[in-house]
């Protein structure tokens, strides 16, 4: 009886999207691309890269999320608004790894596809962030970013706050809920930097490197109170770096939440 | 006085006993081969006689340390590889004893400022590992060699790292505080200005952090500044700190 009642409540927790979206990935035996639709800003050339996530310079790559910034050697393709479309590779029913693009879907011969709505796709990307897997919770954040629907904030939140959950995963949270936080204020890297913006950036960057005691307060001070965009979004770039949990509440405060 | 005590006189003051002879000549003797030589380490200086050395800078002790190994105080030794007339190798060891079946011309034990002296005049013209090498050794040598050490840091023609290397050691030497400080203002590439930043932040005297301050305020180079203020966010300095900040809120 008890284990019939722990039956039930699993099976109301996941929407039903979700579960068809988790069990087809279960059933596939081969790898499975989730096709849904992006936030209105981002573009990518469906390949390689993710951009304009928020309207900002960022770039990411595909293969590791790795950010970057576009600048004078690049040499990808063009940046165009398309759906999102994430990747999994599948190993015993269990995904390993994501790859994100956004851009034309190009056409696929050895992929399973599911073209899935926002609804879905953010029920199925949660779980992954919520699960076991700490690899694969931190590479579905940026999925669940990108999804054309209200910003994950209260989800990323609860993430950060979390000390169970390794600091790679926290730290991805929050260095997102940073990127929010900038996106939210105004204050998103749009264009370079003049040359005193550089040396507060530096500057900034010089003090997170002092130790943690010190560092986190300041970079908490700075993120909440810089006078200047640049050193306002430097110090919170860098309080996410920290992965320090104090970060969350700021981040919160900054994005109006709690 | 006889015939024969005057002929022995005479031959002594024309030749000079070996021992007598500079370093320098000494090892311009030997074309090709091994010469080697040792001469008292800098106090502080330890090592395991393998290659391994330890030294107590400014900021405590710098180096390997090899477990139960004994950290002996000296000699340095000297081991110098010739071709061609030409020094083309120099590796240095502290403590230990040389292998005694070795065929090398061994010089014995030499005066240390001599020695670092020498060292610091082949140093530019090897660069490399076996630049960095007699610059080290030279460096550890119980010797007062603070104005050689800036000339290869001044030598446009020696390699940069030679040249960073000779900073290095420079910025751990005696030198008084404002005269390092001052020939920052004539070092010109990048790499050595770059090192300069960092050299600086090991020494912790007001003259030092106040330069670093100013390079960072107002170098011409960005890069450069950007260096200085990483540098300065290591400092313990509570004006190193306030003037991060005071660029970030001015």
């Amino acid at each position: 009886m008890g284990r019939l009642a722990i039956l039930v409540a699993s099976a109301f927790a996941a929407p039903l999207g979700a579960q068809t979206i988790a069990q087809r990935i279960a059933r596939a035996d081969r790898p499975v691309q989730v096709i849904y639709p992006s936030r209105p800003t981002a573009c990518g050339d469906g390949r390689s890269y993710v951009s304009h996530v928020f309207e900002d310079g960022y770039s990411f790559g595909s293969d590791d999320n790795t950010m970057y910034q576009r600048g004078d050697g690049w040499s990808r393709g063009a940046c165009v608004h398309g759906p999102a479309r994430v990747v999994a590779t599948v190993m015993s029913g269990e995904v390993t790894r994501l790859r994100v693009y956004v851009g034309p879907v190009p056409p696929s011969t050895d992929m399973e596809t599911v073209n899935a709505s926002a609804s879905d796709a953010a029920a199925w990307l949660t779980s992954l962030i919520t699960g076991e897997n700490s690899r694969v919770a931190a590479s579905a954040i940026l999925p669940l970013i990108l999804l054309d629907a209200p910003d994950p904030w209260p989800l990323l939140l609860r993430v950060a706050r979390d000390n169970r959950r390794s600091i790679n995963v926290r730290r991805d949270a929050l260095m997102w809920l940073g990127t929010g936080a900038c996106a939210h204020l105004g204050i998103e890297q749009k264009r370079d930097d003049t040359p005193d913006d550089e040396m507060r950036t530096q500057a900034v960057f010089a003090l997170s490197q002092r130790p943690k005691s010190e560092s986190v307060p300041a970079l908490m001070d700075l993120a909440r109170s810089a006078k200047y965009p640049s050193a306002k979004r430097s110090a919170i770039f860098w309080l996410g770096q920290t992965g320090d949990p104090r970060a969350a509440d700021v981040f919160a405060e900054l994005l109006g939440l709690r | 006085m006889t015939r024969g005590t005057v002929a022995v006189l005479a031959l002594a003051a024309a030749a000079p006993s070996l021992a007598a002879q500079p370093i320098a000549q000494r090892v311009n003797a030997v074309r090709d081969g091994t010469v080697r030589f040792a001469y008292t380490a800098a106090a502080g200086t330890c090592g395991n006689g393998d290659g391994g050395v330890s030294v107590m800078g400014r900021n405590g002790r710098d180096g390997q340390y090899w477990g139960a190994r004994i950290c002996e105080t000296g000699p340095v030794r000297v081991s110098l590889g010739r071709s061609d007339g030409q020094t083309i190798s120099v590796r240095k060891y502290v403590g230990g004893r040389w292998s005694a079946s070795s065929d090398a011309t061994d010089l014995g034990v030499v005066d240390a400022t001599e020695a670092a002296r020498y060292l610091l005049t082949v140093a530019p013209s090897l660069g490399g590992r076996n630049g960095s090498e007699a610059v080290a050794a030279a460096a550890i040598a119980d010797a007062t060699i603070a104005p050689e050490l800036t000339r290869v840091v001044q030598n446009g023609g020696a390699p940069i790292d030679t040249r960073k290397d000779a900073l290095f050691w420079l910025g751990q030497s005696e030198i008084g505080a404002a005269e390092f400080t001052r020939l920052y203002d004539s070092a010109q590439p990048f790499a050595l200005r770059e090192q300069w930043t960092f050299v600086l932040s090991q020494r912790h005297e007001d003259p030092a952090v106040d330069k670093l301050i100013d390079i960072a305020r107002g170098d011409s180079d960005a890069e450069i500044r950007k260096r200085a203020m990483f540098w300065l966010g290591q400092s313990r300095e509570p004006k190193a700190v306030k003037f991060l900040h005071d660029i970030i809120l001015r």
